[in-house]
This record gives C-alpha cells, sequence and structure tokens, in this order.
C-alpha cells in the first residue's frame, strides 16, 4: 500500500458512476472545503480518473492516480508543486 | 499489495479469452453468421471497454462540462463508418434514385417516433449513466448498476410493444424513408454528411472555447502503478502494457468500432443490439403468458426491431450482445479493472431502472439505440439518423438538467 497522509481529507465516491465521481469531486473543491490544500478522492470507476483530474486543474490544482488494488484508484488532488 | 491479487485478474482474463475461442468453435457448428457475429461483438466490447467509449459522455460533457473529448471520437468513427457504408451500399444498389433502398441498412421511418424516441432515449441515458451498448459492456466490467438498467431497458421494450401497433397507426406507418443517395446519388450524399460532420466538429471546438475555462488543455495526468516488486519489465511486458492495460484514446475507439460496423455490414448488416434486447423481453413475456402478440409493419423495416427466431435463443444477434458483455469482461480483467461494482446509496438503482425504462421505451419507438439508430443510420446516409442525433441531444440536455438536481 502506497503511503498514506492521514491529514489529508479523503473523499470516498465507490459505487458511484458518471457523472457523479466528477461533480462530488467539483462540489467539494467549490462549495464544501473552497482552497483545501490536499484531497484524496476514491473510486472504483475507471472513467472517472479521465473526467476527475481535469476539472481539478482546471481549477489550479495537480493531480496524481495511484492504483490501491484493482479496479481501485485513489487520485491526489493538490496545490501547489 | 500483493502482486499475486494483480496477476489474478489477468490470469482470469486468459481464461475468459481461452473460453471466447471455445464458444466460436462451437459456434462453427451452428449457423454460419454465429461465429462472425460473436468474434465482431467481442470485438466491440473490448474496444469499448479499453476506450472507455460512451456515447452518454459524447453529449452528456458537452452540456455538462462544455466538454467534447468524447463526441469527437464518435464524429471520427461517423466519418469512417459513412465512408465505409458507402461503399458497400454501392455493391447493393448501384443506381440510387429509383426509389430502391439498400436492404438492412438503417434507412428508417422519419417521423415522429423518431424524434420522441431520441429524446426518450436522451433522457434514459443520462440518467441511467450509460446508454444500451454502454449498459451491456458495464455489465461485463462488474457494474451492478447497469444489470438492473438493462432490465429497466426490458421493462420499457416491452411497453413499446405492447404500445407499438397505435404508434403503427397514427404515424410510422405512414411515415416517409429518406435515403440521402435518392436525390443526391452517392456523391452529392457522402460530401453533405462529411460536411454536416465536419460543421459538427467546428461546432464542438466553438463550444469548448464559451467554457469558463476556455484555452485550458488537457493534461496527461500521472500515473503510479500500484506498487510493485519491479524487476525490468522485458519487451513483451512493455508491448502488453502498451496495448492492453494503457487507455486508448475515444478517437482509437471511435474508428476502431467503426471498423467492426463496416465489417458486419459486408457479411450481414450494420450493427445494432436493440433488437435483440426487445426479443429478450417479449420471449420472457411470452413464457409469463404476457405475450405482446403481433406487431404491425415489422416485417417491413429494417434496423433494430426483434426478429422472429426459429425455435432457439442462440441467433446471431444473441452472439453478438452476449459478445459484447464478455469482450467487456476480458478487456476489464486484462487490464485489471474488473470489479464487482455496488452502488451504495439506493436511489440510484432506482435511478438505472427508471432510465432504463425510458430508454428502452425510446429505443423501442425509434428503432434503435445510440448504435443502431445513430452509429449505424448517419453512415447509411438516411436522414433519420441526423434527426435521432438532434433529438438524442435536447434529451441529454434535458437528462443533463435534471441530473444536477439529483445528488
Amino acid at each position: 500500500m502506497a503511503e498514506t497522509d492521514a491529514d489529508v481529507p479523503t473523499l470516498d465516491v465507490r459505487g458511484e458512476i458518471c457523472p457523479y465521481p466528477m461533480l462530488r469531486t467539483n462540489r467539494e473543491l467549490d462549495e464544501e472545503q473552497p482552497d483545501i490544500p490536499r484531497l484524496y478522492v476514491v473510486t472504483d470507476h475507471p472513467p472517472a480518473l479521465s473526467t476527475i483530474p481535469p476539472e481539478a486543474m482546471k481549477r489550479g490544482y495537480g493531480c496524481e492516480i495511484e492504483e490501491l488494488t484493482p479496479g481501485e484508484w485513489r487520485i491526489h488532488i493538490f496545490k501547489g508543486d | 499489495m500483493a502482486p499475486r491479487e494483480l496477476d489474478r485478474q489477468i490470469v482470469a482474463g486468459v481464461g475468459v479469452v481461452f473460453a471466447i475461442g471455445l464458444v466460436y468453435l462451437l459456434a462453427l457448428q451452428g449457423d454460419r453468421a454465429l461465429p462472425v457475429f460473436w468474434v465482431l461483438g467481442v470485438a466491440f466490447g473490448f474496444v469499448v471497454q479499453r476506450s472507455r467509449f460512451c456515447f452518454v459522455a459524447g453529449f452528456r460533457d458537452l452540456f455538462l462540462l462544455h466538454q467534447g473529448r468524447m463526441m469527437r471520437g464518435i464524429l471520427a468513427g461517423l466519418a469512417v463508418a459513412t465512408v465505409g457504408f458507402a461503399m458497400i451500399m454501392a455493391t447493393v444498389v448501384p443506381n440510387p434514385g429509383t426509389d430502391v433502398l439498400p436492404t438492412d441498412a438503417h434507412v428508417l421511418p422519419l417521423g415522429v417516433a423518431t424524434i420522441a424516441g431520441g429524446l426518450m432515449f436522451g433522457v434514459g441515458m443520462v440518467l441511467a449513466g450509460g446508454c444500451v451498448s454502454g449498459t451491456l459492456y458495464r455489465m461485463g466490467e462488474g457494474y451492478v448498476g447497469s444489470w438492473v438498467a438493462l432490465g429497466g431497458v426490458m421493462v420499457g421494450l416491452y411497453a413499446l410493444n405492447r404500445t407499438w401497433n397505435w404508434w403503427w397507426e397514427v404515424s410510422i406507418a405512414a411515415d416517409p424513408f429518406i435515403w440521402l443517395p435518392t436525390d443526391l446519388g452517392y456523391t452529392g450524399a457522402i460530401v453533405l454528411t462529411l460536411g454536416l460532420l465536419g460543421l459538427a466538429l467546428l461546432a464542438v471546438g466553438w463550444w469548448e472555447k464559451r467554457s469558463p475555462y476556455a484555452g485550458f488543455t488537457i493534461p496527461i495526468t500521472q500515473r503510479s502503478a500500484a506498487a510493485e516488486p519491479e524487476q525490468q519489465p522485458n519487451d513483451l511486458v512493455k508491448l502488453y502494457r502498451a496495448v492492453v492495460q494503457t487507455e486508448w484514446s475515444p478517437i482509437t475507439g471511435g474508428v476502431l468500432l467503426a471498423l467492426v460496423n463496416v465489417l458486419l455490414f459486408i457479411r450481414y448488416r450494420p450493427l445494432g443490439v436493440v433488437g435483440e434486447i426487445s426479443r429478450w423481453s417479449s420471449d420472457i413475456a411470452d413464457s409469463a403468458g404476457a405475450g405482446v402478440g403481433t406487431l404491425k409493419g415489422i416485417d417491413g423495416l429494417a434496423g433494430c426491431v426483434a426478429r422472429v427466431t426459429e425455435g432457439t435463443w442462440f441467433t446471431d444477434a444473441f452472439m453478438l450482445n452476449a459478445g459484447i458483455i464478455v469482450g467487456a469482461l476480458a478487456a476489464a480483467l486484462l487490464s485489471r479493472e474488473f470489479k464487482l461494482r455496488v452502488p451504495r446509496q439506493p436511489r440510484r438503482y432506482a435511478q438505472s431502472l427508471g432510465g432504463g425504462v425510458v430508454m428502452g421505451y425510446g429505443a423501442g419507438l425509434g428503432l434503435g439505440c445510440t448504435i443502431g439508430a445513430f452509429f449505424s443510420a448517419i453512415p447509411s446516409l438516411a436522414l433519420n439518423g441526423w434527426i435521432y442525433a438532434a433529438s438524442l441531444a435536447a434529451g441529454a440536455y434535458l437528462g443533463v438538467v435534471l441530473i444536477r438536481r439529483i445528488q
């Protein structure tokens, strides 16, 4: 298991399909926790890997995708770098 | 991360590939069409899974995100299929303009049913999170919600079949078949179709520029694989990763799907998945003693109508649909993306079921889904494909308005 930073809040959207993983991430970044420095999004919906990062990057974040188990990923969204 | 767990999916994937080969050998014993439909169905499922090709995303993301990435893939596929279909149709009907229509091409009655069907399909597919072919391949990827959506589609098709004769009397019987080469010849029809596709491409670009984030180009995201003991991979492993485990672009997906479509049409007929699902629903209803009876005018129509079967469940269309599910299963396993995905919110089941019912009714009414009435109809140089596409877009817009309210 890759290292996990316990201080980083995690949005768990497993079980959700398009467009909800992306919409819920956007809502987190825009409304629930604006200007949050880092956020983990856990998803099991492969298309979300191509929809969430561009949306986060539009908002000035960087992104990294990490595979947790087969069919499950964690997207690391972060400010700066 | 246990490497064994990682390998298990690939081993299972290889097993599925062997099973696909076995079914192919068995299919060779039956009707000639069976192995062809099986192989092309599997190819379809494999391509859409690897490219995450999604007709819903194509329409929905235009409205939701001002983003046309998937729509570009769809347009590319339509352009390729248009050229291929035209060559096939030109051998069947060398002299258009004599009111002769190419058999099996998806030239369908154009009328209120086309528009109503497209609208319903557009709304339903956005609500259900997948069109009919999308639902089939997601079933293979392990999405439980997609199995529910397929149930909804079957209910919707049953409802349509029960009301089909009314639609037939009111409108469809008198609706015209408008095949562009009749008036324009092949050259004119091809130029017009490719020109409209080009215009659509320009419109997508213009629409993207109106996004609040215009000028933003989508960068490639860094992706770190799960930590595993990494030796230097050999060339074969590298090739496998590049071809099977990397996501294919929507344009690659669209073009490959178009080739599958052309190959199927060369020997038999264009791709379509709804007619067969309609047959499943009617057959099941029949055995429950609630059959749909005789549907008027169905025999004279091409496209996605339920085909009468001679006492067997294993028709060519069955092989195609089953192939899509199994091909997607193989692709998901080989790329280690398979997972049983269970919706956590109960309302998602209602959404899949309800979206499926609306989509099923629309697909029956419009004589096809995003495949049969759109992806196979525009390349058939048929006007109904364009009207259905516009109705799909309008329906998808309504679906986006609805989905924004259902969190």
